[in-house]
């Protein structure tokens, strides 16, 4: 009698073991565990790990392309990971976004904050309550409590710009810089690399940087009326996606062809842009390669391996002539994974 | 074959009706007693229901991830995320109560925080070690900012006979524009460390942050002045019939003033509390909290044409699309699901709030 409940309670632990296994477990793990001999005593599987990535804003092509870079390797490492973010870039929207990640108390998350100062209290309550953080893209001022900073050297960034641009040009006229918002690390970066770029070039004019708080129809009035105020624009160098988006539209709207615009990023829109000669050079960076790199460094930390704090990632200057090059394929952004 | 369809739905009907009957009048004998009549009249607000549905919500995310959404941790962030909004959305509940709107609160309370924050980064020093000379000097700036907007607003409506929605559409383009220009777009990032402090520091047995006991002391003060005094009730005059209300010897045109410069002043200290929560002053903020407060209002039960409002509806219904973003968050579904979760309520609670408001005038 007891035996047989000894054995009844035996066999219903290991159904749910199983069951649990099979639910927790990836299907690129799966193999793995059934490998093992029957004959043994099942032992817990290792926990597999919740991650989460919180996106700087939802839907955006780069951080799509992160997803599926965090995904492949999150799948590859057997671990979870569910992707969450505010659905415009801004701190005030992010804020309740961060304090119910860390509520529901994932193991580790890659998140990109959309201020570098605004966002320092809730992501270091998330870091106390035993959560290791990852910064992807964006970092704050204080990154002393994350396992890992993962980004695009934004500095060298905007030197290629400013190279590429000065090279379409000629080396003269003005040019006008659209950036995002101020306070934002890496936009600011871009924009820094270029500007200081440009003072090696003295017969490039650059006007005040003009922000469009991520709107692409601000992008797209700024292009249009720098256009009737500086007949002589030679280029736009657009620090993001939504602003490079704003000032093709800007640019059609006028039907202007002379102006020749870099812009950073290489979404589905701007390689169309770039293979219909309204953008002339995209600088891209590698989301998914950050994706990648984010749960490798969280995991890393989990597991209690040694963490590099710094990590750059590689850019590239895409135009017409390279597009289609298959080593520049990695650095195209995609409007969803597969 | 079809005659039988009229005959099973009657049958199905009068089985309801038949089974219903005790029930309905063991309630209606339930709602003569003193007891009971509290209880039917409280459910004949709005704010009751919503209560009920806000609780109903708690408890659905708390099974769906126990031992994550019903903890102090989540609580105390919700009340925290909630407690800017709750401020504005209170001066929202008088203006609506007149049968106005206010529209720029939102971008008021950006001009006001940047104010505040440029007075005490005056002459470009450095204010992080600056004493409560400075911190008072910027919170009455931010007061006198949001005030100033206010009567503005108030002039141009009750004066000018502007209609609301033109006028704070106007005032928010231009708060906004303000705002932009004297901060040249730069996020201002030095602020006296007294008020990060203000922004982290918790009261009550160490639970509670201060920016929620402000909230909560503005939203009951709300309340008795709504319900209790006799600005209150001119408020909810004017909503009614202002004809009615100016005929009855209300100063109608001074009351409207003082209403919209309320909401004013409570967006300029919600500006200030926005600084202490994020210590800089997300200027790429706010774009969205003029239409936040007013759908926590219309969801709190306050009618869209004035006449009806009572704040703890607004404060119930400033926490539900909260708890919704929280509980979606938590649950880990797609961020747009959020909004159109938060949508789909704010119809069903004024739809219900009609269904109700049509079944009392058939009475």
């Amino acid at each position: 009698m007891r035996i047989r409940t000894v054995t009844m309670l035996g066999l219903a632990l290991i159904t749910v073991g199983a069951c649990s296994a099979s639910a927790t477990q990836s299907p690129t793990n799966a193999p793995v565990v059934s490998k093992a001999p029957v004959t043994a005593v099942p032992s817990a599987p290792a926990k597999a790990y919740n991650l989460t990535l919180i996106q700087g804003v939802a839907g955006d092509p780069f951080y799509v392309t992160m997803a599926c870079g965090a995904q492949a390797e999150a799948t590859k490492e057997g671990v979870n990971l569910t992707v969450t973010g505010g659905n415009k870039w801004d701190a005030t929207v992010q804020k309740p976004v961060i304090d119910s990640v860390t509520a529901a108390h994932p193991d580790g998350v890659m998140v990109a904050p959309d201020d570098s100062k605004a966002l320092l209290a809730p992501l270091k309550a998330m870091s106390d309550a035993g959560i290791k953080v990852t910064f992807v893209d964006t970092k704050l001022d204080d990154t002393s409590f994350a396992v890992s900073s993962i980004a695009t050297d934004n500095l060298a960034g905007g030197t290629l710009a400013a190279k590429t641009l000065a090279g379409l040009i000629n080396d003269k006229g003005t040019v006008l810089v659209v950036n995002v918002d101020p306070g934002i690390s890496t936009t600011d970066a871009r924009v820094k690399g270029f500007t200081d770029e440009m003072k090696n070039h003295p017969n490039i004019t650059v006007l005040d940087v003009q922000y469009t708080h991520d709107d692409p129809t601000a992008a797209t009035t700024i292009t249009t009326a720098t256009l009737a105020a500086h007949p002589d624009l030679a280029g736009v160098f657009a620090t993001n996606v939504q602003n490079a988006e704003g000032v093709a539209t800007g640019l059609k709207q006028a039907s202007n062809t002379t102006v020749k615009t870099i812009a950073f990023d290489a979404g589905p829109k701007q390689i169309e842009d770039l293979n219909a000669g309204i953008v002339q050079g995209l600088i891209a960076q590698d989301p998914y390669g950050i994706g990648v790199d984010g749960v490798q460094q969280t995991v890393l930390a989990l597991k209690g391996g040694t963490t590099t704090p710094t990590i750059q990632t590689q850019l590239a200057a895409i135009t017409k002539d390279n597009v289609n090059d298959p080593a520049m394929q990695k650095y195209l952004y995609k409007a969803s994974c597969s | 074959m079809t005659a039988p369809q009229p005959s099973r739905a009657k049958f199905i009907r009068s089985a309801i009706q038949t089974g219903l009957k005790p029930l309905a009048e063991r309630w209606g004998s339930f709602s003569r007693t003193r007891f009971g009549s509290v209880i039917a009249r409280a459910f004949s607000t709005n704010a009751a229901w919503i209560f009920l549905l806000l609780i109903v919500l708690m408890f659905i995310f708390n099974f769906l991830a126990p031992g994550k959404f019903l903890t102090e941790f989540n609580v105390r962030s919700m009340a925290e995320n909630v407690a800017v909004l709750l401020v504005i959305a209170v001066g929202e509940t008088f203006v609506m109560a007149t049968g106005g709107i206010d529209l720029s609160v939102g971008y008021v309370l950006l001009f006001s925080g940047v104010t505040s924050a440029q007075t005490m980064n005056w002459g470009g020093r450095d204010p992080t070690n600056s004493g409560w000379d400075v911190v008072l000097l910027g919170f009455v700036v931010a007061i006198g900012s949001g005030l100033a907007w206010g009567v503005l607003n108030g002039l141009i409506v009750a004066k000018a006979k502007v209609p609301a929605l033109i006028a704070t559409l106007g005032t928010l383009g231009m708060s906004w524009g303000l705002a932009e220009i004297l901060s040249n777009g730069q996020d201002l990032r030095y602020l006296p460390t007294i008020i990060a402090d203000m922004g982290a520091s918790r009261v009550i047995f160490d639970k509670v942050p201060l920016v929620v006991v402000v909230a909560v002391t503005v939203a009951a003060m709300g309340a008795v002045i709504l319900s209790l005094t006799k600005f209150g009730r001119y408020t909810v005059a004017i909503g009614s019939n202002q004809e009615a209300a100016r005929r009855a010897g209300i100063n109608v045109d001074r009351h409207l003033i003082l209403v919209y410069a309320m909401s004013g002043t409570l967006a300029g200290l919600a500006g200030f509390m926005s600084l202490a929560i994020f210590t800089t002053t997300t200027i790429s903020g706010h774009a969205n909290d003029n239409l936040q407060a007013i759908a926590a209002v219309v969801i709190g039960g306050t009618s869209l044409m004035g006449g009806v409002a009572t704040v703890a509806g607004t404060t119930i219904g400033v926490c539900i699309p909260m708890v919704l973003f929280s509980g979606f968050t938590i649950l880990g579904y797609q961020s747009f699901w959020r909004d159109v979760a938060v949508g789909a309520v704010l119809i069903l609670a004024v739809y219900t709030d009609q269904l109700r408001r049509r079944r009392r005038e058939r009475r």
